[in-house]
C-alpha cells in the first residue's frame, strides 16, 4: 500500500516537474517574445490611420497615412500637400472616421500633428532612445496608392533596416530640410500614401515614420526612408509644446557663376568634357597659392566631400556660402595632401 | 543515498522534458529574431573588410559614359580580398580613364581617405583590382560556388553611406548561374551604393562581389538599368579568387574570342555549325572551318549554341578551351563519292586558345550574285548563279549565269593540319556566303561548278568588296523575273500600292509591291524621306518603275510627328516589315534602309534598331547621326552603306561631317561608296533598286 502511494506520488512528482519546466520556460520565452508577427502586425495597425485631404488635383494623391500617438487622438504625420485643406480626415483601423484638426506642424523635421475627438485610443509611445542596429527586421504598415479603404487595415511590407545615416549623405541631390539621420530602409516604402506610415520592429515596437517621396533629381533613384522614433518625439514635443521652429534653415545658396580664380586656382581647360580637375596654374600670393596647391594637383574633394569631376568641383565649390571654410582635398604623387584656402570671397568673376 | 534523492534524480528528466516542449513551440515565435541576429552577426563577420569607394579624376564624358541611368559620381563599394591592401571594386565606381581611386578606410574615428592604384581590370566581370599602401582586413571566408542552393540567404553588403556600419540589404539567392556562367543573382536590393561590396551567406561568408554584370552582353554598363528591381549580379568570389593572380600582376583580362559565327539565329534552337570561321581567328588557326558542327566543348556534349555559350563566355583571352567538331567527309576529293553513300562524318578534337580581340576584317567577295532565296524557304542544294558582276574574280575565272555552285575548295589555313583542303559541300547560298566571309582577302577558293550536267573546279583569288556603284549596274543586272524590259514603262498592273495596316499603327505606311512572279523572293527599300507627316498615295509614283524592274517592296513610312521623325516611328517601320513579310516572300540578303535629309540620319537609326537583318543603308544629303556607333565590320553583320549628295546647300552643310564619317565606316572595315544622284538631285530610284539587287553580291 505504502508502495502504491510512493507510486502516486511519485507520478504527481513528474507531472508536477514537467509543468513547473515547461512554464519556467515559458517565462524566459514570453520576456522574449510576446506575440507572434501576425499579432505584432494586427496590435500596430490599429495604432496607423488613413489620412485624407487635399490634392487630387495635378496628379497629387489626397491620402496619406499617420500614427496614433496619444489614446486622446493626436496623429503624427509627414507635412505635405495633402495636409492643405480645409476639410481632413482620419480613418482608424476599425472604420471609424473623424474629422482632424491641425495642431501644428515642425517645418525643420517635416512632420506635422493633428488632432481627432476621440478618447481612449491605442497610441504607439514616443519615446528618446538610441535607434535600432542596422540589420533589424521591419515591418512597414501604411496606406500605400490609398488601397486600404474604410476599415480595411493598412497594408504590411517587410524588410530590413539597411542603413543609418545623414539624409544628406545620400549619393544624389535630395532636397530636403531634415538634416538628422534617417533609417534607409530595404524594403520598397517610397509609395503615394506611405508618407507617415509606422515602422516598427518584429516585437511590435516603433522604429520610426515612413518619410515623403524623395526622388533624386539626376539619378531617378527612389528613396526609401523613415524618420527614427527619437526625432518624432523631439518634432511632436516641440510641436505640443508651440516650440517649433517657424522656418526651415537658410541653405547654402549656390552662385552658379563662382569661378575658382577668385582663389588663386586656374583649372585644365575643359575641352569636349574630358578632363578631370587638374590643376593647371596656381595664381602667386593667391589663397590657393598660400594653402600650398600646387600645378598638377588633382582636386577629389571639398570640405570633406568627394568631387569626381571637374563639374562636380565647380557645383561643390558654388555651393559653399561667401565666408565659408574653403577645404580642399588633393592628389599628390599618390598620397593625399589637404589644404586649406581659408574663407570662401564673395561670388563673382575675378576683374 | 536515500530514496528521496534518488526520485529527485529520475524526476529531472521530466523537468527537463517539460521544458523542451515549451521551448520548441517558442522558437518557431524566436526564429524570426534568431535570424535578425544572425544576419546582424554575418554583416559584423565582414564589416571591417567592406570599404567605402569614391570615384577621383575623371571626366564628364566618363562619367556619362559609364552610367545613362545612375550618376558613377556617388560613392559605391568595394571589398578587401587579400592582405597587403588588395581591394576589388567595380568598373561603375573606376571608369576605364581612371587610373586611381579614393578608398575610405572605415576606422572608429572617422573614415580615412587613401589613394588607391589601379593595378588590375577584369573586363569581362567588370571588376577593378585596387591597391592601397595599408593591410586592412580582408575577407577570409568563403562558400564555394558548388555549395551555393537558390532560395539560401543572401545579404548584400554595401558602404557607400558614411555610417558607423556598412549599409545591409537582405534577399535569397536566385539563381546560381547568370550572364552565362560569370555571376549568381540575388533578389536583395543591388544599387550603385553596394556594387563592389560582398554578398554573404547567413554565416558571413561571401558568396560574391556585386556587379553590375548585365545578363547576356559583353557591355559593362548596361546592367545598371536593373538596380533596385529585385535582380542583382555577384560575380563568384571563388571564380575572382582564382584570377586574382593575374590581376594582382597588372593583367587586364578581356573576355575570351573564338572567332566564328553560326549559321543558326537563335542560339537556344540552333545548333552550333560554323557559317564562318574569321581567317587569322584562334577557330581557324585550330583548323575549324565553316561547316564543322561543334558537338562537345570541355568533354560536355553542344547540342545547342546556347550550351557552347555556357562554356565560352565564363573564359577569358588566354583560356584554352577543347572543343569537338564533327565534319562532312569531303566528297567532292573523288568523283565517286558522291554516288556511293556518304560517309559517316569524321570527328575532329581541337584545343583552341582564345583571344582578345580578332584581326580586322574587310569583307571579301568573288562577284557572285546568287539568285533569291526566301527567309522562310531557302533553296537547297547547290547555288545557282544569277548573274556576275563585271570584271571580278569571278568573271575572270569564267563563272556565269546559271552555273551551280556545288562545294568549295578553301585555302589551307595557317596552322591547319586536320584535313583543310577537302572540299565543303555547299547546300545554300547562306553557307556559300559563310564560307566566302571567312576567306582572307587575296586567298584562292576553289569552286566546284556544274555546268550543263558537266562538273570543273574553277580557282577564284577573293578580292576586297567593292564600295561604289559601277556605272552600268543597271544593264549588268538582269530584269527580275517577268519585269519589262530596261526602258519600257511599266505596265499599270505591274505593281501595286497598299498600305501595310498593323495593329496600334495610326498612319500604316505607303508600299509599292511588285505584283509579278509573286513567288519570288523581294528585295526591301525603307524610304525615309525628310519627315513631312502623312504619306500620300502620289509619292509612291517615282518608285513604281524601279520596284517593278528589279523585284523590290518600297516601302514608304510617314512620320508621326510632322517635324521630325522620332522613336515611335521605328516602332512602326518594324511592324510594317512584320506585315510584309506576312504579305510576300523576302530575301533576307537584301534588305536596304535608305534616307533623305533629316530621314538620313533617322536611316542609320532605324537601321541600328533592326540589327543585322539591314545589309544596305544608304544616305542622302546627310551624315551619320551624332551619336552613331559604327561597330567594326563582321561576317554577318557587315552593312553596305552609302552616301550620295545632290548638288546644293544642304548637301554641301553636311559634307564635312560625311568626309568624317567616311573615315570612321572605313577605320571599321566597311569603307561607304558614293550613291550616283538622279537628275536635279532627285532620288534615283532605279539605281537604289539595282543595288538592292547587288545587295546579295558574293
Amino acid at each position: 500500500m505504502i508502495r502504491h502511494a510512493g507510486a502516486i506520488r511519485a507520478g504527481l512528482m513528474m507531472v508536477i516537474c514537467f509543468m513547473v519546466g515547461s512554464s519556467w520556460m515559458d517565462g524566459i520565452a514570453s520576456r522574449a517574445a510576446a506575440a507572434s508577427p501576425q499579432e505584432t502586425i494586427a496590435g500596430a495597425a490599429r495604432k496607423v490611420v488613413k489620412i485624407h485631404g487635399a490634392g487630387g488635383v495635378r496628379g497629387l494623391e489626397a491620402y496619406q497615412t499617420g500614427l496614433l500617438v496619444s489614446p486622446a487622438g493626436h496623429v503624427v504625420t509627414v507635412m505635405s500637400t495633402v495636409l492643405d485643406a480645409d476639410e481632413l480626415s482620419c480613418v482608424l483601423d476599425d472604420g471609424r472616421r473623424y474629422r482632424a484638426t491641425m495642431v501644428g506642424v515642425d517645418p525643420r523635421r517635416e512632420l506635422a500633428v493633428l488632432s481627432i475627438e476621440a478618447e481612449d485610443l491605442p497610441a504607439f509611445t514616443l519615446a528618446a532612445g538610441d535607434p535600432v542596429p542596422v540589420g533589424t527586421r521591419i515591418f512597414a504598415l501604411s496606406n500605400l496608392f490609398g488601397v486600404a479603404v474604410g476599415d480595411e487595415r493598412v497594408s504590411a511590407q517587410h524588410g530590413v533596416v539597411s542603413a543609418l545615416v545623414p539624409l544628406e549623405a545620400r549619393r544624389g541631390s535630395y532636397e530636403v530640410p531634415y538634416r538628422g539621420d534617417v533609417y534607409i530602409l530595404d524594403c520598397t516604402t517610397n509609395n503615394p500614401g506611405s508618407p507617415g506610415g509606422a515602422v516598427i520592429d518584429w516585437r511590435g515596437r516603433l522604429v520610426g515614420m515612413l518619410g515623403k517621396e524623395l526622388r533624386a533629381s539626376g539619378s531617378g533613384i527612389w528613396l526609401n526612408y523613415a524618420i527614427p522614433t527619437a526625432a518624432l518625439n523631439e518634432g511632436y514635443a516641440e510641436i505640443i509644446s508651440g516650440t517649433a521652429s517657424p522656418a526651415a534653415p537658410a541653405g547654402a545658396t549656390a552662385s552658379p557663376g563662382f569661378d575658382p580664380a577668385v582663389l588663386g586656382l586656374v583649372l585644365v581647360p575643359d575641352l569636349l568634357d574630358r578632363t578631370p580637375p587638374f590643376i593647371e596654374t596656381v595664381v602667386a600670393d593667391s589663397p590657393a597659392a598660400r594653402a600650398g596647391l600646387r600645378p598638377d594637383d588633382l582636386v577629389i574633394a571639398v570640405g570633406g566631400r568627394s568631387v569626381a569631376s571637374r563639374a562636380a568641383l565647380q557645383r561643390a565649390l558654388a555651393a559653399l556660402a561667401a565666408g565659408d571654410a574653403v577645404q580642399l582635398s588633393v592628389v599628390r604623387s599618390g598620397t593625399i595632401v589637404e589644404c586649406d584656402l581659408g574663407p570662401r570671397p564673395a561670388a563673382g568673376r575675378k576683374r | 543515498m536515500t530514496a528521496m534523492t534518488q526520485q529527485r534524480i529520475w524526476l529531472w528528466p521530466w523537468f527537463v522534458l517539460g521544458a523542451v516542449a515549451s521551448a520548441s513551440m517558442a522558437v518557431a515565435e524566436e526564429l524570426p529574431f534568431a535570424e535578425e541576429a544572425a544576419i546582424r552577426a554575418a554583416v559584423d563577420r565582414v564589416a571591417a573588410s567592406v570599404v567605402r569607394i569614391e570615384t577621383a579624376g575623371v571626366s564628364e564624358a566618363a562619367l556619362a559614359s559609364s552610367a545613362e541611368v545612375a550618376p558613377a559620381s556617388g560613392p559605391s563599394t568595394g571589398v578587401v580580398v587579400e592582405e597587403g591592401g588588395w581591394i576589388l571594386a567595380t568598373s561603375f565606381a573606376v571608369p576605364q580613364d581612371a587610373r586611381e581611386a579614393i578608398v575610405m578606410l572605415p576606422s572608429a574615428a572617422g573614415s580615412q581617405r587613401r589613394v588607391a592604384r589601379v593595378v588590375g581590370r577584369d573586363l569581362s566581370r567588370g571588376l577593378v583590382l585596387l591597391r592601397i599602401d595599408e593591410s586592412p582586413p580582408p575577407v577570409t571566408e568563403w562558400v564555394p560556388r558548388a555549395e551555393l542552393a537558390v532560395g539560401q540567404w543572401t545579404i548584400a553588403v554595401g558602404r557607400a553611406w558614411d555610417g558607423a556600419v556598412p549599409s545591409v540589404a537582405v534577399g535569397i539567392l536566385s539563381a546560381t548561374n547568370r550572364s552565362w556562367g560569370r555571376s549568381v543573382q540575388t533578389d536583395a536590393s543591388i544599387s550603385p551604393a553596394n556594387y563592389g561590396g560582398p554578398l554573404i551567406d547567413i554565416r558571413g561568408r561571401a558568396i560574391g562581389i556585386l556587379a553590375p554584370l548585365p545578363a547576356d552582353t559583353a557591355g559593362m554598363n548596361l546592367g545598371t538599368e536593373l538596380y533596385d528591381s529585385g535582380i542583382g549580379f555577384a560575380v563568384p568570389f571563388e571564380d575572382m579568387l582564382r584570377v586574382l593572380p593575374r590581376l594582382k600582376n597588372g593583367e587586364t583580362l578581356s573576355p575570351g574570342v573564338l572567332g566564328i559565327g553560326y549559321s543558326a539565329r537563335d542560339p537556344f534552337t540552333g545548333e552550333a555549325r560554323i557559317a564562318t570561321c574569321r581567317p587569322g581567328s584562334p577557330a581557324a588557326k585550330a583548323g575549324l572551318r565553316a561547316g564543322d558542327l561543334i558537338v562537345a566543348a570541355e568533354g560536355r556534349p553542344v547540342t545547342r549554341i546556347a550550351e557552347l555559350r555556357h562554356v565560352l563566355a565564363p573564359r577569358y583571352a588566354g583560356d584554352t578551351v577543347r572543343l569537338s567538331v564533327e565534319r562532312a567527309a569531303g566528297q567532292a576529293k573523288s568523283e565517286q563519292a558522291k554516288s556511293e553513300q556518304a560517309a559517316p562524318p569524321s570527328r575532329i578534337d581541337v584545343q583552341v586558345t582564345l583571344v582578345k580581340a580578332l584581326p580586322p576584317w574587310r569583307r571579301p567577295i568573288l562577284g557572285i550574285v546568287p539568285v533569291r532565296s526566301a527567309a522562310r524557304e531557302p533553296r537547297p542544294g547547290p547555288v545557282k548563279v544569277a548573274w556576275v558582276w563585271a570584271g571580278s574574280p569571278a568573271a575572270k575565272a569564267g563563272i556565269a549565269a546559271g552555273d551551280q555552285i556545288e562545294a568549295v575548295v578553301p585555302p589551307l589555313a595557317e596552322g591547319d593540319t586536320t584535313g583543310a583542303g577537302d572540299a565543303i559541300p555547299v547546300d545554300s547560298a547562306s553557307t556559300l556566303a559563310g564560307i566566302v566571309a571567312g576567306t582572307d582577302v587575296g586567298k584562292t577558293l576553289g569552286l566546284v561548278v556544274d555546268r550543263d550536267g558537266k562538273r570543273q573546279t574553277l580557282s577564284i583569288e577573293s578580292v576586297a568588296m567593292p564600295t561604289d556603284l559601277p556605272g552600268d549596274l543597271l544593264e549588268q543586272i538582269p530584269p527580275f523575273a517577268a519585269a519589262p524590259a530596261a526602258g519600257v514603262a511599266p505596265a499599270g498592273d505591274a505593281v501595286t500600292v497598299e498600305r501595310l495596316q498593323a495593329a496600334e499603327v495610326a498612319q500604316p505606311p505607303l508600299a509599292v509591291l511588285p505584283s509579278v512572279g509573286s513567288k519570288e523572293p523581294l528585295g526591301v527599300i525603307v524610304f525615309l524621306d525628310v519627315p513631312r507627316g502623312p504619306i500620300d498615295d502620289a509619292q509612291a509614283a517615282e518608285w513604281k518603275a524601279a520596284a517593278a524592274r528589279h523585284g523590290v517592296a518600297v516601302i514608304l513610312p510617314g512620320s508621326v510627328d510632322p517635324q521630325r521623325w522620332g522613336r515611335e516611328d521605328i516602332g512602326g517601320i518594324k511592324r510594317a516589315l512584320a506585315t510584309l513579310a506576312t504579305k510576300r516572300a523576302i530575301d533576307p540578303a537584301r534588305i536596304a534602309v535608305v534616307g533623305r535629309g533629316a530621314g538620313g540620319a533617322f536611316a542609320w537609326l532605324v537601321a541600328e534598331s533592326l540589327g543585322p537583318a539591314v545589309r544596305g543603308v544608304a544616305l542622302i544629303d546627310s551624315a551619320l547621326p551624332r551619336q552613331a556607333t559604327v561597330e567594326p565590320a563582321e561576317p554577318g553583320r557587315s552593312r553596305w552603306v552609302l552616301f550620295g549628295a545632290a548638288a546644293d546647300d544642304a548637301a554641301a552643310d553636311v559634307s564635312p561631317r560625311v568626309e568624317a564619317d567616311r573615315r570612321r565606316l572605313d577605320e571599321a572595315g566597311s569603307p561607304a561608296g558614293t550613291l550616283p544622284m538622279g537628275q536635279g538631285g532627285r532620288v534615283p530610284a532605279a539605281t537604289l533598286a539595282a543595288w538592292v539587287e547587288a545587295l546579295g553580291l558574293l
